[in-house]
């Protein structure tokens, strides 16, 4: 037989993402290995030394990388400028919801719940109350592990964030389509489990991971079908081969926007726009809050990152085509998560229509196929990111004796008993509602002018009125938070562990510094385009 | 016969099992029509692999295939999580979480 | 030539005499516990008595779990056979590749080994 030459790969390129999959793939046998009081503190080094080192090396790639990107891997990684700053992007963000997981002072123990054999042990024990039907899971499922021992968390958590990030790396540097399916299903399936790990509420986590994974299975579904109708129009599934396919060609167009189609419904769901985002609110809600911070900052990163590289490489040139649909889609977006906001009593809630709002701020860039679009999508990512983990940060430090006070009335009154953070709080809502001088601001400035300037000026006028509504229940909290009565069973402000700290910390830093001096940044966002 | 046909037959399999996914209240069931969408995808990806003549869908079948497994063991895990604490599988019980 | 049946008639012999050793050897070295499981009509799985499922009776989870890792390890299988089919021409590479590959899933064997995940009770 004639030898097949092996495809040529260029490590240094891809070695961020190889050290991230190969530090989760230890990580597995560390839990396999290692005995259960040792797991904590070598997860927690394993994660963070894996994620710096890749920080570092991809770093050292970007201080010479050429400025057109390389395509490697047998075509089906393309790491170019946007790919390297999106890499850098998860990594930080990573890096700061890795800290809020590990954290195990303001919880005991940590926000994950114990190992299921600790659990049980401890439900077998005398005194627990199992009623023949009535299952009360707060008496079996006993949280904190066995009565007496100190409190340990499911150290799975930490295979499960790094293998999620090396999905998301490798899912906004797919050139093709099959790698972008298998990378999406790499980064879901670690996210469907943590949703469902929380220490407290044990059912409403539980439910929160069955209805997100019912419902990404479904939307991934829709995906996969979108890729066959591709594979169908082009005869191959490299997003430039869809590109040339589609120019000058009597082949049906049916398929080609069919595919689409569901392409990015699966997409969207991913980036919970618009009319996708149903699990959004249940989800951010039921899941452990670090889990939250994780998924709300780094899978946004990773699904607009695919959206606008396949819009942008794949479809770039049927351009006019779609976008009257993608106009709709993003008008519902900004609408729905800026009037159903309003309407919320849960702080988590909120924050999820929030994030559905800004889902649809994002769409506004990656529509706009141009260098400004791409640039301004890649930096709003950034300054929402980290303003998101340093929101769930505060929010996992405002509790009462049954875990977290996540309802709206009470956090009433809470300037008065701890100014600091209603402080710090203030200024993370103030940058969610884009506010000048954070962050917040000068992300929308760069989305919507680079809309703006690609003739979707009716869209902005929409994206500034939601702005505006939404502004409206960011500041309520502030206005509930410094004017208003303390209830007299209200919530205890718990003092952070260095971890929490050290994320919040850099998310409000970042926030500010983006708002501050955003050029440097700006810069590296558009050093480049896609290439594909 | 016609490659044709089992497009039509691929298509009539995927709405089916989206149907079902919005119909049925059962996880387990939901979670099959699931299986049946990307099943129905499967049998796309090969019809056009014949229709283009490369070889490129059949291997996306097995990539399918074996995400699908993936899918399916991590699926079931939460389904008997949840049902091990409230000794129910319909969705319809799962309602803790609203508006 | 006869090359090619030859390979064949080894392999189907060697399958044959695996077959024939598993079956004579398995009464002397396997253990023998009887207890009343082994002597239901299914030895595994739901008890096929009309005991209600949902509400009082017990879920026998050890029989999911060990049924969703079989579909994992079972699947991950279906790699191995176009390897097996081109490793001539895939040469290093493609050995390299797989073994990479066998590694990683062997890597959760590992973790399912030692957290009990194999053990029935």
């Amino acid at each position: 037989m004639t030898p097949l030459t092996p495809p040529p790969i260029d490590y240094a390129a891809v070695a961020p993402l190889l050290i991230v999959l190969g530090a989760a793939c230890v990580s597995v046998l560390v839990e396999a290995f290692l005995p259960r009081h040792q797991r904590w503190p070598a997860q927690v080094a394993l994660s963070v030394v894996a994620i710096v080192v890749a920080g570092v090396t991809l770093g050292v790639y970007a201080g010479d990388a050429p400025a057109q990107g390389v395509i490697t891997l047998g075509s089906t990684m393309a790491v170019d400028m946007p790919t390297l700053f999106l890499w850098g992007t998860l990594l930080v963000l990573g890096f700061g919801s890795l800290l809020l997981i590990a954290d195990r002072s303001v919880e005991p123990g940590g926000a994950f719940v114990a190992s299921a054999l600790e659990r049980a042990s401890a439900g077998a024990a005398p005194g627990s109350t199992t009623g023949p039907s009535g299952v009360d899971p707060e008496h079996v499922d006993r949280s904190y592990g066995a009565p007496g021992d100190a409190p340990t968390m499911q150290t799975e958590v930490f295979p499960f964030t790094l293998f999620a990030l090396g999905g998301m790396m490798a899912f906004v540097a797919a050139n093709d389509l099959l790698t972008m399916f298998v990378a999406l299903e790499v980064l879901s399936l670690p996210l469907y489990l943590m949703c469902g790990l929380a220490r407290r509420r044990r059912l409403l986590s539980q439910e929160a991971a069955v209805k997100y994974f019912l419902l990404g299975a479904f939307a991934s579904a829709f995906f996969l079908y979108g890729v066959a109708l591709l594979y169908g129009y082009a005869g191959s599934v490299r997003l430039s081969a869809i590109a040339e396919a589609a120019v000058g060609t009597d082949r049906s167009d049916a398929l080609l926007f069919g595919g689409l189609a569901l392409l990015i419904v699966g997409l969207l769901f991913k980036g919970s726009v618009g009319p996708f985002h149903t699990w959004t609110p249940d989800v951010y809600q039921g899941a452990p809050t670090p889990a939250t911070a994780f998924m709300a900052a780094c899978t946004k990163v990773a699904a607009f990152g695919a959206i606008a590289r396949v819009l942008y490489v794949a479809f770039g040139s049927t351009r006019w085509e779609w976008r009257g649909v993608l106009w709709a889609v993003a008008i519902a977006s900004m609408v729905i998560g800026a009037v159903l906001g309003l309407t919320q009593t849960d702080l988590k809630r909120m924050i999820a229509y929030s994030s559905i709002a800004h889902a649809g701020f994002l769409l506004l860039g990656t529509m706009a196929i141009t260098q400004a679009g791409t640039s301004g999508t890649l930096f709003y990512l950034l300054a929402y990111g980290f303003t998101t983990i340093a929101v769930f940060g505060i929010i996992s430090l405002v509790r009462t004796a049954d875990g977290e006070a996540t309802h709206l009335s009470q956090w009433a009154g809470l300037a008065k008993r701890s100014p600091l953070l209603a402080g710090v709080m203030t200024f993370l809502l103030l940058a969610l509602a884009g506010i000048p001088l954070t962050s917040g601001f000068t992300a929308k400035f760069a989305v919507f002018s680079a809309a703006l300037s690609d003739g979707m000026a009716p869209l902005v006028v929409v994206a500034l009125v939601a702005s505006a509504i939404a502004a409206f229940f960011y500041l309520r909290v502030v206005v509930l938070m410094y004017f208003s009565e303390t209830p007299a069973d209200g919530p205890t402000v718990s003092v952070p562990g260095a971890f929490t700290t050290v994320a919040i910390t850099l998310g409000v830093v970042v926030t500010l510094l983006l708002g501050v001096a955003p050029t440097l940044v700006l810069d590296w966002a558009g050093a480049g385009g896609f290439t594909g | 016969m016609s490659p044709t046909n089992y497009l039509l037959l691929s298509g009539l399999l995927f709405t089916i099992g989206a149907v079902g996914v919005l119909v049925r209240r059962n996880a387990i069931v939901v979670f099959m029509c699931i299986e049946l969408m990307l099943n129905a995808v499967n049998l796309s990806l090969v019809t056009f692999a014949r229709i283009n003549g490369t070889l490129d869908g059949q291997v996306m079948a097995f990539f399918v295939m074996v995400v699908a497994a993936a899918e399916v063991v991590v699926g079931l895990a939460i389904i008997m999580s949840i049902f091990r604490t409230r000794r129910s599988s319909s969705v319809d019980d799962a309602n803790l979480l609203k508006y | 030539m006869l090359d090619p049946y030859l390979a064949l008639l080894f392999m189907a012999l060697l399958a044959g005499a695996f077959a024939l050793f598993s079956v004579t050897a398995a009464p002397y070295i396997g253990p023998r516990r009887y207890n009343r499981a082994k002597l239901d009509s299914y030895e595994c799985g739901i008890e096929p008595s009309p005991k209600p499922v949902v509400g009082t009776g017990r879920m026998p989870v050890a029989y999911y779990l060990t049924a969703m890792l079989f579909i994992l390890f079972d699947i991950e299988l279906v790699f191995l056979y176009p390897y097996a089919v081109a490793a001539d021409s895939l040469g290093l590479f493609g050995l390299v590749a797989v073994t990479v590959y066998i590694a990683t899933i062997g890597f959760v064997y590992f973790y399912e080994w030692r957290r009990g995940g194999l053990e029935w009770d």
